[in-house]
């Protein structure tokens, strides 16, 4: 058989298809590591690609199993419930103790900036030669695609980590186009019964306003630094919500209590049956299941013109 | 009898056989602590990394010994000992058998100093915190004294206005709390008493104060005793009550509030091992100083042991412990008082 | 020798002590009397020298004021009773004002065995002191100041709370400090007492002293008369001992 051009090309570029890949792997192992990592605020240096991961965050954890590294971990903290085949063990998230992570021979773990004494738990872990990545709970969506990108470049998982960032940003973008109010409606993120919430100014404040929704806290600004206040009854009924969430759903609340609620009967999103119990978990995790959040505050919003 | 004018009978003030006990006390307890933990570290090596020789732990399970456990177990140990002390001193300056360290405001003015440190810095948080809760409780004494109306002041003015700066300073904390929700976890977990940052550094600056205030109260604590009269029984007997109050209220006010800033607020020492200790040797006198430090020191060594490994691998708040050991405590010295009375 | 001059006493307001000139006995047993409010503790607590005054009150020459050069034993009407303390350790602290602090001795703790047994108190020495009787706790507050070998010793109301027994005995325990050398200065209610046990009397009213002498003659002054408004009576027994009554006559 004669090879024409066309055959040596063809020839070719399927040598190089299935090249490529292996190709980049050996120059990804060979040159990659050691790697520093930006995250949280800190800068973590790893030396090789980490093969006992523990993470005390459940959405690292999440987003770990997401980009394909969830082999790498060997146990994750008691709260990190998805994936369901997790590692799940007794270690805390919140109060993180140094010799217990420790004990189990992890060659990086993944810490929340926001658990006790984290500055001085990751000085100590270091101290026995054990990296840690910090993770710190965003305050946009930027973030949260900043963090899946650090966990990606710490395990050797660029690429997925990366097709996973396009993935959200497509479908987000999707959701929001099609179901973006043109002329905002007000609403109200329950928090707990006390009616704390939260402003425009959080993280989940930021999603909420990408659907053009009006959040009645938003008034209530400066009441809290960190954008949670507490808002009075009285206001919440003056302010009549067209649609409320409730993020207390896991805790018992839902729209047949809150209709229960002294007063509350006359406000909007009350009578027309637009109180909204959320999953739990979902809106306070940042990883790959913001997709779900967005699809169900599109679904809420839905009905309502 | 008459003939035998022998001293023996009438026995001495304090032992000091006692103290020694206590102090051998110490010491095996705190090989206890640094002996175990989630890790499991083999006991010789442990002694002989101690005392420096060649055959010890090595690497990661040496840094572990040496930076992380033990600076925690001093630190603890420092701390109980403040707080047991300054308690000790508090119970006779005030002539109140339940009178604790933090009596005089120290601990919200301390407690508001921490939660000023954590709203106002944002993140970098631990390098200001000790200096702001230090200063906050010593700023707390201060304004109580000058409340009170004099420098000196007799102990019950002391106390009431103790109480009113006390409430005044966690009014303040609860109002800068509600507006900073996102201190909430940082200064709740403050309050409840961490030795989880324990290095050698806080080790080394709160071990300045702390032995400093502990040696001034055990070089007047002969003169303490006084105190347990009225003021003017106490100056026929040589003692100038103004001048030693304030001094022992100043030595005892800076262990505590050098033991705040380093560790948060535990509480429950200050009052549970005086007692114990005077329960035990039945001496009420307060030449058992050195002694109800020793035994503070190993008390808190103890109950950071326990904060460590009872509920591992989380950290069990050490201010649990010491409330669980504590509360039920307190009960059984308020009905030992009604039965004497 | 102890001597008040031109000793003023504020306290707040009010003048507790006008102008007071006085010398008092050395080793001797004075006994200042007078109705309540008269100045008879705040001249005793000037005396121990914790009050500030105007005037000049000083012993041996040097004035009181914060004097801790002096060793003045005082026992007060109420004292502060510390718990848990046993009497011995009681006892022991007037010890230490003539050993020092934490500087006890072979000889101090031999000294303090004599004193508790002089005391009737020896069998009781590790009892705690909360849990003494009435007529125990003066005792014990009385050896303290034997303990401490004062060249002074005030004594404020020490029979008042005291049963009849007591008070004779307590009075009599104060008498050996007598053998001592020791000026005693006490205030008493029971003038009757006073006149049986003090050699020299002090009558006072309204915060100035109105009469100064040997006991029985100031037993049967007009001036002791006057300090009482006149509602009382003093009538001698066959024996030539003073009885002093409150007149019921005139408590209209």
């Amino acid at each position: 058989m004669k090879f024409s051009k066309g055959h040596i090309a063809l020839f070719a570029l399927a040598t190089i298809a299935v090249s490529y890949p292996s190709q980049a792997q050996a120059s990804r192992s060979g040159e990659k590591f050691p790697v520093i990592v930006n995250s949280g605020g800190y800068e973590t240096k790893i030396l090789k690609i980490p093969h006992r991961i523990i993470s005390l965050s459940p959405t690292a954890t999440e987003n770990l199993f997401a980009i394909g590294a969830g082999e790498q971990v060997i146990e994750v903290d008691s709260l990190s419930n998805y994936p369901s085949n997790a590692p799940i063990s007794k270690l805390s998230a919140f109060t993180p103790n140094v010799e217990a992570i420790a004990a189990k021979k992890p060659d990086l773990v993944i810490l929340s900036v926001d658990s006790t004494n984290s500055k001085s738990v990751k000085k100590s872990l270091e101290m026995l030669k054990i990296a840690v990545l910090m993770e710190k709970a965003p305050n946009q969506i930027s973030d949260a695609y900043s963090e899946i990108a650090a966990i990606g470049k710490a395990t050797d998982k660029v690429a997925n980590a990366s097709a996973l960032i396009a993935k959200m940003k497509r479908t987000i973008k999707a959701i929001v186009v099609s179901s973006r109010k043109a002329s905002p409606i007000s609403f109200f993120h329950e928090l707990d019964s006390t009616l704390y919430t939260a402003t425009s100014s959080t993280f989940i404040g930021k999603v909420y306003a990408d659907f053009n929704l009006a959040n009645i806290a938003d008034k209530a600004q400066g009441a809290d630094s960190s954008g949670y206040p507490q808002l009075s009854q009285e206001y919440l009924v003056i302010a009549n919500p067209q649609i409320i969430f409730l993020s207390d759903a896991q805790y018992g609340e839902s729209a047949d209590t809150v209709s229960k609620r002294a007063g509350w009967s006359g406000i909007s999103a009350v009578t027309n049956a637009h109180v909204v119990s959320l999953p739990a978990d979902i809106p306070s995790r940042w990883g790959p299941r913001l997709i779900d959040f967005y699809r169900f505050i599109s679904q809420s919003i839905a009905k309502i013109s | 009898m008459k003939n035998q004018l022998n001293e023996d009978h009438l026995g001495r003030i304090w032992n000091w056989r006692i103290t020694m006990v206590a102090g051998l006390i110490l010491l095996s307890v705190a090989l206890l602590g640094v002996s175990f933990g989630p890790i499991g570290l083999s006991f010789p090596k442990i002694i002989k990394t101690l005392l420096g020789g060649s055959n010890g732990l090595q690497g990661q399970e040496r840094v572990l010994l040496l930076q992380l456990r033990l600076p925690r177990v001093i630190l603890a140990a420092l701390v109980g000992a403040a707080l047991s002390t300054s308690g000790a001193v508090y119970q006779t300056v005030f002539r109140n058998p339940l009178a604790d360290p933090y009596l005089l405001g120290a601990a919200s003015g301390a407690g508001l100093g921490a939660t000023l440190a954590i709203t106002s810095s944002g993140g970098n948080v631990y390098g200001l915190l000790p200096i702001f809760s230090f200063v906050g409780g010593i700023l707390a004494v201060l304004t109580t004294f000058f409340i009170s109306g004099k420098f000196f002041a007799e102990p019950n003015s002391l106390l009431l206005s103790g109480i009113a700066v006390g409430s005044f300073g966690t009014a303040v904390q609860t109002y800068l709390q509600q507006r900073h929700s996102s201190a909430l976890r940082p200064v709740y977990s403050w309050i409840l008493g961490e030795l989880t940052v324990a290095n050698w550094q806080v080790v080394k600056w709160s071990s300045l104060y702390i032995i400093s205030s502990i040696l001034i109260l055990i070089s007047v604590s002969k003169q303490l005793d006084g105190l347990m009269l009225s003021d003017e029984e106490s100056f026929s007997l040589g003692i100038n009550p103004n001048k030693l109050r304030i001094i022992a209220v100043a030595a005892a006010t800076l262990a505590t509030a050098t033991a705040v800033a380093a560790s948060g607020l535990i509480g429950f020492v200050g009052i549970v091992v005086p007692h114990l200790v005077r329960g035990i040797t039945h001496r009420v006198t307060n030449r058992s100083l050195a002694t109800i430090a020793m035994a503070g020191a190993a008390f808190l060594v103890l109950a950071d042991l326990g904060a460590r490994t009872l509920l591992s691998p989380a950290e069990l708040p050490i201010g649990v412990i010491t409330a669980f050991v504590g509360a039920p405590f307190f009960l059984v010295v308020l009905r030992k008082r009604r039965v004497t009375q | 020798m102890i001597q008040a001059k031109d000793l003023t006493v504020r306290i707040g307001e009010r003048t507790i002590l006008n102008h007071i000139d006085l010398v008092i006995q050395p080793e001797k047993w004075t006994c200042l009397v007078g109705p309540n409010g008269a100045g008879k503790t705040t001249f005793l607590r000037a005396l121990l020298g914790v009050l500030p005054y105007s005037g000049s009150l000083t012993e041996g020459g040097v004035e009181v004021f914060h004097s801790q050069k002096r060793n003045v034993a005082f026992v007060p009407q109420q004292p502060q009773i510390p718990l848990g303390m046993s009497v011995t350790e009681y006892v022991m602290m007037g010890r230490a004002k003539k050993d020092g602090w934490g500087r006890e001795s072979i000889a101090g703790r031999r000294f303090v065995h004599k004193v508790l047994e002089q005391t009737q108190l020896y069998g009781l020495h590790n009892q705690h002191v909360s849990r003494l009787s009435g007529g125990e706790m003066q005792r014990a507050l009385i050896a303290r100041a034997l303990a401490q070998e004062p060249e002074v010793i005030l004594l404020d109301e020490p029979t008042s709370a005291l049963d009849l027994h007591h008070q004779i005995s307590t009075l009599n325990n104060i008498e050996l400090l007598k053998e001592r050398g020791v000026t005693i200065i006490s205030t008493m209610h029971d003038i009757t007492l006073a006149a049986m046990y003090a050699e020299e009397i002090v009558v006072m009213q309204d915060g100035n002293v109105l009469l100064h002498g040997p006991a029985h003659s100031v037993i049967h002054s007009s001036e002791l008369r006057e300090a009482f408004d006149n509602r009382i009576n003093v009538f001698t027994l066959d024996s030539g001992r003073p009885v002093i009554v409150a007149a019921k006559e005139n408590l209209i």
